[in-house]
């Protein structure tokens, strides 16, 4: 089995005065805070980064950390599947999970608030086909908003549905001191924001931000070198199936849930990979978790993103699912700093931007 | 430089012509074109231009845009099936946003993309714009 050992976060925010390496180095050092012994001997370091490159001009990102860290693992490297941070959480448990290691430090870290946004959505759209759709100038905002179109004619649903999510998302993140948006909102302030790609509007989108999360995973005997407190990573299941805008399936999502062994209940704590309001809709919906066109109608009975989801703890590119893997691990050791949440099981589903490839991971206590 | 010369010539069927793939193997029509099959593998894969002409199944007005492409703003943006039967996302010309409805004819046309500079090298490449009379399918 292989267990989660130990987390450290920062709070997701606009960092100017710091580079990716200084916020690694901050998140690292909450994490050494936390466990038993210093992970100075730590076999391998899996970096979740989409951005490093592009955007800070930094490549042989992991192997400078491994050695700033001072940890100076034999195998570090960075994984890169767009948003789907899940890809680095299943290279570390897979590496565990094989004897190759027995101890991995996960990272994750982007940063995107060094750049105006049209730069960054220059960058976000090498996302998309390269060959036709990235050169005519589309981006991932004008296929979530064709997807959020669609269903909401397949369902007869109008924007005042899609508030549901922005206003949940930010009245988890109040109480989550690792959120960049913890305020909440009403209504009248979703349906008045700025219009994206119609009917796409601003709070429908993933706030971009600059965050930096770690964790500990470790091969079970060498688990309580580290706490007492482990979680263990059950299983992770994979898909890569396109999107289908036509017919609104996320059929990715689909496939996982399919795979999944694990039985999901409402007792259950998921976090799921909101990069905008329709995204989570679907995603609710192919989970099982709501019925079809139904997905955001039943938000007050699912424990999903307690710590406000991309939309308001806020979307640090890939290393998005490493907090949401470290914030599950909090809650479900029962440290998370919002308070107690009565789970054993969590779940967490890592796609890409526009769900075309996933990771389902199943968390125990 | 932003635009490579040598890309944008390489991606001369894709930019310039809607050439696709058909796979004789299980039928699977795709764009841009490529010599492998990407739903069943196969390498038994015809290349064929396409009509360039399809119809509109949904659209979206894109405000918040990418660094080169500021002129264009709004961005009408489509979800077009092509006549051969796939669909492809991809912006629309020469029309106003109050000026379309699901389901009008579209075809492909040559348009100027982007430049590098106000010397620099310009990308053409296709966009859709809605067939005049047509009417609606």
């Amino acid at each position: 089995m292989v267990s989660i050992v130990g987390s450290g976060l920062i709070k997701i925010d606009r960092y100017y005065e710091f580079s990716e390496t200084d916020l690694v180095i901050e998140a690292y050092k909450n994490l050494i805070l936390k466990v038993k012994e210093m992970p100075s001997s730590i076999d391998a370091l899996i970096l979740a980064s989409t951005y490093s490159d592009t955007l800070s001009k930094n490549l042989m990102l992991a192997f400078k950390l491994s050695n700033k860290l001072g940890i100076k693992t034999s195998i570090s490297f960075r994984v890169e599947n767009g948003d789907n941070g899940g890809s680095a959480v299943l290279a570390a448990y897979s590496l565990i999970k094989s004897g190759i290691a027995n101890s991995v430090l996960l990272i994750g870290v982007d940063k995107f608030s060094d750049f105006p946004s049209k730069y960054v959505n220059d960058v976000i759209s090498y996302n998309l086909g390269n060959e036709y759709q990235y050169q005519v100038g589309l981006t991932p905002h004008a296929h979530a908003a064709l997807l959020m179109k669609r269903y909401m004619k397949k369902f007869s649903k109008d924007y005042d549905y899609f508030t549901k999510w922005p206003l949940k998302m930010h009245e988890n993140a109040v109480e989550n001191p690792y959120a960049y948006l913890r305020f909440k909102v009403d209504k009248k302030v979703i349906m008045d924001s700025q219009i994206v790609a119609e009917p796409l509007r601003l709070f429908d989108v993933a706030a971009r931000a600059d965050g930096a999360s770690v964790v500990l995973i470790t091969s079970d005997e060498l688990s309580r070198k580290f706490t007492d407190t482990t979680v263990k990573i059950e299983n992770i299941v994979s898909s890569n199936l396109p999107l289908d805008l036509a017919s609104v399936r996320i059929n990715s999502v689909r496939d996982v849930a399919k795979k999944l062994s694990a039985k999901m209940s409402s007792n259950d704590i998921y976090e799921i990979h909101d990069s905008y309001s329709i995204l989570a809709t679907l995603e609710l919906e192919s989970l099982g978790l709501a019925k079809d066109g139904n997905g955001l109608d039943n938000l007050d009975n699912v424990n999903v993103n307690l710590g406000g989801g991309l939309k308001a703890r806020g979307y640090p590119g890939s290393a998005a699912a490493i907090y949401q893997l470290a914030e599950l691990y909090l809650h479900l050791i029962g440290e998370h700093p919002r308070g107690k949440i009565d789970a054993e099981r969590g779940f967490l589903l890592s796609t890409d931007d526009l769900g075309n490839s996933s990771h389902l991971v199943a968390l125990m206590r | 430089m932003k635009i490579s010369p040598s890309q944008s010539w390489r991606l001369k069927n894709t930019l310039y012509s809607l050439t696709l793939g058909i796979c004789k193997k299980c039928g699977n029509v795709f764009y841009p074109y490529q010599s492998i099959c990407g739903n069943c593998g196969s390498v038994d894969v015809e290349k064929v231009k396409a009509k360039g002409t399809g119809t509109l199944l949904e659209y979206t007005v894109l405000y918040q845009t990418r660094e080169g492409f500021e002129k264009q703003v709004p961005i009408i943006v489509g979800l077009i099936r092509l006549d051969e039967g796939l669909d492809i996302v991809a912006p629309l010309t020469d029309v106003e946003a109050n000026e379309l409805k699901e389901g009008v004819r579209v075809e492909a046309v040559l348009r100027r993309l982007r430049s590098d500079s106000t010397n620099g090298l310009i990308q053409y490449g296709i966009k859709f714009r809605v067939i005049d009379n047509a009417g609606n399918n």
